[in-house]
Formats: structure tokens, C-alpha cells, sequence
């Protein structure tokens, strides 16, 4: 007992730290999701703002071949392309009416490619604008993008009001795509990519906060609860396994402690019954002598006669003491229903070792529903255990190849039967009668308690303990106890 | 002195029935019978000089038969004693005999067996009584002879003739033999075989002394 709670305490330890380890990595696999949710979505983002921006070079390359005049195709561009607000250009010969475009139209000569228009106050970028510009001759041109149409709505994989921000950064200023949410505590992915154009060297950045309350609480709970319950289990198991052990190392102390108290009962009967046999012979004895003198000392004689008797009482008081002291209370006040099978299983159970050591083979047979029985469920125990171990020992004398055991059960008129039959050599007649003697036995070194005392105790238990026959040879012992709940309960 | 009387036979058992019962048994033989109940009791007061026996019970409480048994051959007590048990394993037996029990009896103990096992210690304790004052008696007759008749009785136990005695000491036979007539009559030995029987023993011993002193 004083080693239970430590053994409960282990047993805690053990299963918090499987759960708190299996929830970790619950939780540590949901971040590695997320976060490649996170970059996967990041990644379409860029490449579909990359195809957006790659397209304006595409649009004013187209331009700058054509050549549109005003009005012509170039103001139609918007209706097609609705992050363009407008498409600016410089008439022939003519120059640009803004210092800004001007230095852009230098720069696209120069470079020979489109290029940003200038911004130096950040001023356009801040309301959601930008132009870029591709110079040529005789015409050059420029688009004014809208920033936020340039958000491809119906492509876009991230949802609006999701978790992700999302921003644009141009020379460390940032227009804001999308707000996404922020918080304290928890983690956060990064994400961080120019746009695949060189005339627009914007860089698409995305955050992702991944708070406490995000974690999978739910799976990680249920994965705790499930280790709690498995372990609970196991501890149940475990328990109930070293109660078993605990209970068959006590079965054996307990023959061993029977023993031993009837070696210490006999030694006490001996010298408490020794002293008026002793006083008693002696007397007999001393007044025989006293009646064969010549002339007999019949007084004296009669006083010696005289305490013979009462040493005949003494000792006839010495028996009776005894047999009260060993009387056993009424085992049927101790009684509780009690599956037979169950029983039956936990000495088998317990004897297994002993039947694989023996070369014994054990043999059921059951009926599809094992009767329950009234009894107490330590002395039917020992009962089964008694016949089982006889049966065993029995069968020492035929060859191993032939020792079969065989357990019957059955309910017959009120009471659960279990029939224990052995493929010894079988009892002769003389035997049979004298079975249940105390102090008989065929068996060397024996006491010859065994049987006698689990006929008493299923006697006590209001059923029945009979030897008979088995087929073709062999013993059979047939235990009846009443059914629990039935006719045979009630008695 | 104490033989006159007839032999004391001291029964100690615990259990008054058994004492009186083996008491009145014991007495129908002729022996005379002392009973105690106490181990103590027995110890402290029997009449060591008294011949006689014990019948002592193994089995009392504060001491044991076995230590009684024990005490009694300490203290150099020349009582038989008979042990009775009532349950004689060889162990109790082989211990009961090593502290010096003359019998060891079961119980319910048969009277056959008890009263003969009695009558044989009290002729042995008598036997043993007579040859302890036989030998007193031969001890104080041999510390009369003078220090050239203990020479001589010397080699007459030896077994030498008077002619090889005078040898032996430088005397002449003539005074070999006045020297054995004496310790002859000094020691009131009737022959040369009942004195070689009872002086034997007693002229070797004084030599073993005699030497190693």
C-alpha cells in the first residue's frame, strides 16, 4: 500500500510527459503548415503581381510601336486595363509639362527601357498611385497605375480580411495591399520579393502573425486526453497484473502459513492432550499395581481411579476447545455473486506455470452462457485451486504426452456446476469412500487435508463437492454451488 | 549415612496431576517420592547426598527440563535423571542425552518402562555411590605408605617380581619383600589381584601427577 501513490505519481509523470511532447509536436507541425501555407500564398501573390507589372512594360512597349495619337487607342487602355487611371504622353516634339517626367523620359533614354517616374515626396505613392514610363520617338508615353486595382481581385489567394498583411515597399516606403492582422506574443513568417520587373522595382512583402489562440488547441487537447486514458489503462493493467501476482504469492504463503499453523496446532494438541494421558495412564496404572498388592490398598486405589476420571475430562476438554477454536464462521455470510468462469480462470491463471511445467494440456468446455454462483470468492478459489493442483498431481503418473485436464461448466437446477477432470489413473473403490476423510491420502507425504477441507468449505457455501469417474479413465471432481439470483441463491 | 534409607526418587513437573499421578505410581514400587513444581524450587533444595533419582518434564515454563538438566551436571549432582517429553524429536533426544540424561521417556509414559528405567538409575547411582567411597577409602590408605612403598607398589602394579623390584631400586629382595608385606597390610589388600584392581588406577594417576610435577 505505502508504495501505490508513488507508483500512481510515476505513472502521472510518465503520461504528462508523453502528452506535453505529443502536443509540441502537434503544435510545432501546425507552424510548419502554416507557414508554408503562408509562403505558397506569398509566392502566388508575387507572381501575379509580377505578370501585372511585366504587363505595363508590355502595354507601353505596344505603345511606343504604335504610336496612338491621343484619344485613339491609348485612352481606351483604362476601360481595359483597370489599374490604368491613365495613359499619359509627350506630343511630337513637344515636351513633357513635368519636370518628373521629363528627368524619366532622360533616364528611359538612357536605359533604354521603361522606367519609374520619379517621386521624390512619395506623394503619388502614398495616395495609390505610380507612373512608369517608356521614352521613344516621336512620341514617348506613360501609364498612371493605380495601386490597389493592381490587386488581381479574382486570382488573388489570400482572402481579404485574412491574417496575411500585405505591402509594397518602394525605397522604404510601403502602400499597404492588404491589412492583414498583427498581434503580440506567438510567431511570425516573413516574406520579401521583388517584383520580376525592372522598370517597377517595387518589393512585395507579406507577414503572417500566428498567435497563441491559433495553435490547435483542440487536436492537442484531445491527443492528451487520449494518453491520459491509454496510460490510465495501462496503469489499470499494470495494477491489476501485480494484484495477481500479489494474490498468488499470497495463496502460496498461505498454504505455506496453513502448514505451518497445523504443525503448531498438532505440536499444541500434542502436549495439552500429553499431560492428562499422562496423569491419566500413570493413575490407572499405579491403582492396578495398588489392587494386585496383598492385602489391596483399595483406598488409595479408588482416589488414583478417581483422578483418572478427571484426567479423562481434562482431556475430553482439550478436544472440545480445539474443535471450537477451529471451527470456521459460517462461510456463507461471506458470499458475493462470483462468475465460476472467472474464478476458474484465475487459477488457471495462477497455475499456468505449474500446467506448462507438467506438460499438462488444459481443455474448456463452456456453455454459451457461464453460470454466476453464489459464493466467497476466496474459498471458491481455493477449492478450485485444491482440485486443480490434485488433478495435476494426479497425473504425475501417466505419461506426459497423455495428461489432459479438463474443465466442465454448466448450470444444473439451481446451482453452477464445475466439473474438474483429470486423465489419471482414476481412484479405486476403497479410495473413493474415504476421500473426503481428514488425514487421508494416497499421496506420499501428504496430509490429507486438501480434499477434506474444500468439501467443508463448499458445504459451507450451501453447495456440494463430489469425486466420481471419468471416461475412459481419470477422476472427476464436481463442484456445486448455488446460483446467484437463482432458487438455489436463496437457500 | 544416607543408604540406609530407602532411595529418594524427586519428580518435577509443572502439571500437578502428572506429579501426583507418577508420584502415586512410583511410590506402589517401594521408592520413596519427593514432587516439585517448581525447577527453582527442586534446584535450590533436593538432598544431593540422598541416593535416588529425577524424573524431570521438558516442557515447564520459566526454566526449561534441558537447563535443569544442564545445572544439575554443572553443579556436579550424581543423580540420574530420567527426561520425559511430550514430544520427543531426535533433536531433543540427542541434547537431552549430551547433558548427561540417563533415560528419555514419551509421554504418556508407561509404567513398565518408567518404574525399570527408575529401579536401573538408583542401582546405578548406588553402584556409582559405593565406587566414589571405595576410591575415598583406597586415596586415604595409599596416604599412609611411606615414599619407598609407593615405589614399590609402583612396580608391583608394573607387574615386576620382587627379585626385578630390587634391582630396579638397589634393595635386596629380603627388603623388597618387608616393604610389600607392609603396604600390603597398610593398605589391607587380601590379594595381589584386588590390589592391582583397586590401586592401579590410583598409582598411575599420582605418577602422571608425579611427573608433571
Amino acid at each position: 500500500m505505502r508504495r501505490a501513490p508513488i507508483r500512481t505519481v510515476a505513472w502521472a509523470l510518465g503520461a504528462a510527459v508523453i502528452a506535453v511532447a505529443g502536443a509540441v509536436l502537434m503544435a510545432r507541425a501546425d507552424l510548419a503548415r502554416q507557414r508554408e501555407a503562408f509562403e505558397t500564398d506569398a509566392r502566388i501573390a508575387h507572381r501575379l503581381l509580377s505578370q501585372r507589372v511585366v504587363q505595363h512594360e508590355a502595354i507601353l512597349a505596344t505603345l511606343v510601336l504604335l504610336q496612338p495619337g491621343p484619344g485613339d487607342a491609348a485612352d481606351r487602355l483604362p476601360s481595359v486595363y483597370p489599374q490604368v487611371l491613365r495613359v499619359l504622353q509627350r506630343e511630337r516634339d513637344a515636351a513633357w509639362p513635368d519636370a518628373a517626367l521629363a528627368a524619366a523620359d532622360a533616364r528611359s533614354r538612357q536605359q533604354r527601357r521603361a522606367v519609374l517616374v520619379g517621386d521624390p515626396a512619395g506623394r503619388e505613392f502614398a495616395a495609390g498611385r505610380y507612373t512608369v514610363l517608356q521614352a521613344a520617338d516621336p512620341m514617348s508615353y506613360a501609364l498612371v497605375v493605380d495601386l490597389k486595382a493592381l490587386v488581381p481581385r479574382t486570382e488573388w489567394p489570400l482572402p481579404d480580411d485574412g491574417p496575411v498583411r500585405c505591402w509594397l515597399d518602394l525605397d522604404g516606403r510601403a502602400q499597404v495591399l492588404q491589412p492583414g492582422r498583427d498581434g503580440a506574443g506567438g510567431w511570425r513568417f516573413d516574406f520579401a520579393k521583388h517584383l520580376a520587373a525592372e522598370s517597377q522595382p517595387f518589393e512585395l512583402r507579406a507577414s503572417r502573425h500566428v498567435g497563441w489562440a491559433e495553435l490547435p488547441w483542440a487536436a492537442m487537447a484531445a491527443w492528451v486526453l487520449a494518453v491520459g486514458g491509454v496510460v490510465a489503462a495501462l496503469a489499470a493493467w499494470q495494477g491489476q497484473r501485480s494484484e495477481r501476482r500479489r494474490a498468488e504469492e499470497l495463496l502460496r504463503l498461505g498454504q505455506i502459513g496453513r502448514l505451518n499453523a497445523l504443525g503448531e496446532l498438532a505440536a499444541g494438541m500434542a502436549h495439552e492432550l500429553n499431560q492428562p494421558l499422562t496423569a491419566l495412564l500413570a493413575n490407572t496404572r499405579a491403582a492396578q499395581r495398588l489392587l494386585d498388592e496383598d492385602p489391596p490398598d483399595i483406598a488409595t486405589a479408588r482416589g488414583a481411579m478417581g483422578q483418572a476420571a478427571d484426567q479423562a475430562r481434562r482431556a475430553a476438554e482439550v478436544v472440545g476447545r480445539l474443535r471450537r477454536t477451529v471451527e470456521r464462521p459460517d462461510r456463507g455470510a461471506a458470499a458475493v455473486p462470483v462468475p465460476l468462469l472467472d474464478a476458474a480462470r484465475n487459477v488457471l491463471f495462477l497455475l499456468e506455470p505449474e500446467c506448462r511445467r507438467r506438460g499438462v494440456e488444459v481443455a474448456w468446455q463452456l456453455p454459451a452462457v457461464p453460470p454466476t454462483v453464489r459464493a466467497d470468492p476466496v474459498a471458491l478459489e481455493q477449492v478450485v485451486h485444491n482440485l486443480v493442483m490434485n488433478a495435476l498431481q494426479a497425473m504425475e503418473q501417466v505419461p506426459v504426452g497423455e495428461r489432459r485436464l479438463t474443465l466442465v461448466l454448466g448450470a444444473e437446477g439451481g446451482f453452477g456446476v464445475l466439473r474438474v477432470r483429470d486423465h489419471g489413473p482414476g481412484f479405486g473403490d476403497a479410495v473413493m469412500l474415504r476421500l473426503f476423510e481428514p488425514f487421508f491420502t494416497t499421496r506420499e507425504g501428504g496430509l490429507g487435508l486438501g480434499l477434506s477441507l474444500c468439501e467443508t468449505l463448499a458445504v459451507g457455501m450451501g453447495g456440494s463437492l463430489t469425486a466420481g469417474r471419468a471416461e475412459p479413465r481419470g477422476a472427476e471432481f464436481r463442484l456445486d454451488l448455488p446460483l446467484a439470483g437463482g432458487a438455489g441463491g436463496a437457500r | 549415612m544416607s543408604e540406609i534409607t530407602s532411595p529418594l526418587i524427586h519428580v518435577v513437573d509443572d502439571d500437578a496431576a502428572v506429579r501426583d499421578a507418577l508420584a502415586l505410581l512410583i511410590g506402589t514400587v517401594g521408592l520413596r517420592v519427593q514432587a516439585w513444581g517448581e525447577p527453582q524450587a527442586f534446584l535450590d533444595g533436593f538432598d544431593r547426598e540422598a541416593i535416588g533419582a529425577v524424573v524431570l518434564d521438558v516442557r515447564m515454563p520459566g526454566i526449561g527440563g534441558l537447563a535443569v538438566l544442564d545445572r544439575l551436571q554443572q553443579q556436579g549432582a550424581d543423580q540420574p535423571v530420567i527426561v520425559l517429553t511430550g514430544h520427543g524429536t531426535v533433536e531433543l533426544c540427542r541434547r537431552a542425552f549430551k547433558s548427561g540424561a540417563a533415560e528419555f521417556l514419551e509421554k504418556p509414559v508407561d509404567d513398565e518402562a518408567l518404574l525399570e528405567a527408575l529401579q536401573g538409575a538408583v542401582r546405578a547411582h548406588v553402584r556409582s555411590r559405593e565406587r566414589q567411597r571405595a576410591d575415598r577409602a583406597a586415596r586415604e590408605r595409599y596416604a599412609q605408605l611411606s615414599e619407598r612403598e609407593r615405589e614399590v607398589l609402583g612396580l608391583i602394579v608394573a607387574g615386576l617380581t620382587n627379585k626385578e623390584i630390587g634391582r630396579a631400586l638397589a634393595l635386596s629382595p629380603r627388603t623388597v619383600e618387608t616393604h610389600r608385606a607392609n603396604l600390603f597390610a597398610k593398605l589391607g589388600a587380601p590379594s595381589l589381584a584386588l590390589l592391582i584392581r583397586q590401586y592401579a588406577q590410583l598409582v598411575d594417576d599420582e605418577a602422571a601427577a608425579g611427573g608433571a610435577a
